[in-house]
């Protein structure tokens, strides 16, 4: 069978599939590495929608397929019937031409960042093949497997990329969860955990001239961070403005965390929201959705939103977006 | 008065290619013969693209006493051919082809890419992070070096892999800018004289990724024996890794250098018209020219400035050139847009037979 996959700016890329195979092996046998994680039909990273061609789909989880799309599939999956035509939710940019790298690092440091998160810095091993450096974009999450098990985890790298191999990440301890469990309880530095990565497309478009506007709730500051501190290394001079959701003030952002950011982009403009204020906060009270919907309101002409949070954060945010009819765009990732 | 003004272009751009020709042999020294290895050797490595010999020599300075091999790319290849930049032991090879590969090509080389002045393309997420821009490029979100201090260049290359192994050594010859060819004029004029050099190919200019470029590869593998290739530009990539033989005790791949070398091949052509005691335009010689941007319109006015004619224009014409342009070019100046590699050499040769 021949596939063609669309990618969202128009590029076709083909190669052949058998009956038998996965469309996204058969990519990667002909050098398409698509952006997936689990490759085991539970974690809709490989999410494409098939616009012409039969396929049947294997054993997967159908909470990763939207209800409203029936001709949505996860390609780790999806084994072709006919010739298959396959449109991609992102850019030709995204679909990398050689494996994404697996290496080791080391745990370097592991302390609170506010009540139920933790900051955790990784240092990658030098290694002869891919050597000591930490590359990625802005805004993209590495994918890490705790040791001696095949538990995988995706994060969002918080730090800028570097020629020294650190790793920030801000991870949310989920009660009761084995990621969680173990950085709570058994983790110590010098750890050694398996990264792969970098992936994923939530990226800045630097060539847009809009205003940007950033929301994040808890952890999914993490690759907002990422995305500020390279516009503030780069002397970037475009209206910025940050939104931040908390439920309670103990686990807002640090104020030195702010004035940091602060302090490498001076027009930056925050607004701070909790939900669940106790008796004299001065900031937003209300959601990160409400306190972006505040802000919209005194914005003027169209933005473009990147956001970083749970599916219903998103939708809520889309629907402002839509309510507010300046052909806005929201750039998201789903936490 | 258009004509007049767009020839005056051409007449300043020469002025300005005699300018740059005499900054780069006043300070690197006069091109000379040269074999550039095209094959990796291992060890820590840092890629330069683009055309500015001053950003390579202050990135061999930075890599000073290091172990770190500086390759270039495109249209740097000819910087091996200047014996000041030679000397540097860092200076290791030539890595990759023509801009328009730059996609793969950069994404594959295992160190920091530096692009001088030169087309960047979009860079692609693999190697975001480890390119850098020099002098008029720049790209959001990519370093950019103002200063010439390459000093974070040199700190990529040692945090990035580099090449694992050396390759069997592969090599090709450049550095035939005009003293190269005008110091053996006798050889050149005693092989046209004695018959054994039939016909010179003037085969250059840009390259691109659009199809029909072919025709250049073509041309150069289909162009008797007997006859001289030269070459300038990053259109030679098509071709200059063939070998294609010698004629007379010469080579008969003759590469002049960058685009901007235009100003060396015309010095070569009035030097050659003046030892036949003829105009440039009887010599049995044949401009094939690639055009792809701005510089290479540039440099073709230079040549419709100083009376060129029979100029081989493809692969396709520039949008610019409207149909009634065209005529004016092709009826004062005796521009041929192309046909086929085969017609067109047979043309070619007819000429100068005639």
């Amino acid at each position: 069978m021949e596939i063609t996959l669309v990618t969202r700016d128009g590029e076709q890329l083909q190669f052949p599939c058998a009956e038998t195979d996965h469309v996204l092996g058969a990519a990667e046998a002909a050098g398409f590495f698509l952006p997936a994680m689990c490759h085991e039909g539970t974690c809709g990273q490989c999410r494409a929608h098939v616009s012409s061609g039969d396929y049947k789909m294997g054993q997967h989880d159908p909470a990763m397929l939207p209800a409203a799309d029936p001709a949505a599939v996860l390609l780790c999956r999806c084994t072709p019937q006919q010739d298959m035509t396959v449109d991609l939710p992102y850019d030709r940019a995204q679909v990398l031409r050689y494996r994404v790298p697996v290496r080791q690092a080391v745990i370097e440091s592991l302390e609170p960042a506010w009540q139920g998160a933790m900051a955790l810095t990784l240092r990658l091993q030098p290694d002869p093949e891919t050597g000591a450096a930490a590359e990625f974009s802005p805004g993209q999450y590495m994918e890490l497997t705790l040791p001696v098990t095949d538990v995988r985890r995706a994060y969002s790298l918080a730090n800028l990329p570097n020629w020294e191999g650190r790793l920030d990440f801000l991870i949310r301890l989920k009660p009761g969860g084995t990621f969680s469990t173990w950085l709570g309880e058994q983790a110590e530095v010098g750890d050694i955990l398996t990264v792969r990565g970098p992936l994923g497309s939530f990226v800045l478009d630097e060539v847009s001239v809009r205003p940007r506007c950033f929301v994040g709730g808890g952890c999914g500051l993490a690759p907002i961070l990422s995305m500020l501190r390279h516009l503030g290394d780069f002397q970037d001079s475009q209206p910025t403005h940050l939104v931040f959701g908390a439920n309670r003030e103990a686990e807002m952002l640090p104020a030195a965390e702010i004035d940091a950011l602060r302090a490498a982009l001076p027009q930056l403009g925050t607004t701070l929201a909790v939900s669940q204020p106790e008796n004299g906060w001065q900031g937003f009270h209300g959601t990160a959705p409400a306190a972006l919907e505040a802000y919209l309101e005194q914005a003027g002409e169209a933005m473009d939103i990147y956001a970083c949070g749970p599916p219903k954060m998103l939708e809520v945010l889309e629907e402002l977006v839509q309510k507010r009819g300046r052909g806005d765009r929201l750039i998201a990732e789903q936490l | 008065m258009l004509l007049e003004e767009a020839l005056a272009l051409g007449r300043l751009n020469f002025t300005v290619m005699e300018m740059l020709d005499a900054a780069n042999t006043g300070t690197y020294g006069v091109p000379a013969p040269t074999n550039v290895r095209i094959t990796p050797v291992a060890g820590k490595a840092i890629l330069v693209s683009g055309h500015d010999l001053l950003d390579l020599h202050n990135i061999l300075e930075a890599v000073k006493g290091t172990d770190i091999k500086v390759y270039t790319h495109g249209e740097l290849l000819p910087a091996h051919s200047y014996p000041k930049l030679a000397a540097s032991p860092n200076l290791a090879g030539n890595y990759g082809s023509a801009w328009q590969n730059q996609q793969l090509e950069f994404a594959a080389f295992p160190g920091p890419i530096v692009m001088t002045s030169n087309c960047l393309i979009e860079p692609q997420p693999m190697y975001r992070n480890r390119i850098f821009t020099a002098g008029p490029v720049g790209w959001p979100g990519v370093r950019h070096i103002a200063d010439g201090n390459y000093a974070q260049v040199v700190q990529a290359a040692n945090a990035l892999p580099g090449f694992p192994e050396t390759l069997p050594e592969k090599t090709i010859l450049i550095g035939f800018g005009r003293q190269a060819v005008l110091g053996v004029a006798d050889k050149v004029i005693d092989a046209v004289k004695s018959g054994s050099v039939k016909h010179f190919f003037l085969i250059g200019g840009c390259d691109g990724a659009a199809p029909g470029r072919n025709y250049y590869t073509d041309f150069a593998e289909q162009a008797p024996k007997d006859t001289v290739l030269l070459t300038l530009g990053c259109g030679k990539f098509r071709f200059n890794m063939e070998d294609h033989g010698t004629i007379g005790g010469l080579p008969r791949l003759l590469d002049i250098g960058q685009c901007n070398d235009a100003y060396s091949a015309v010095q070569i052509a009035l030097a050659l018209a003046k030892a036949f005691d003829c105009g440039v335009n009887d010599l049995p010689l044949s401009l094939v020219i690639s055009w792809f941007e701005q510089k290479a319109a540039a440099v073709l006015l230079t040549l419709l400035a100083l009376g060129v004619r029979n100029v081989r224009l493809g692969p396709s014409l520039p949008a610019f050139l409207t149909p009634n342009l065209l005529n004016v070019l092709v009826e004062k100046f005796g521009i041929q847009p192309i046909t086929t590699a085969e017609a067109d050499i047979a043309a070619s040769l007819n000429r100068s037979a005639a």
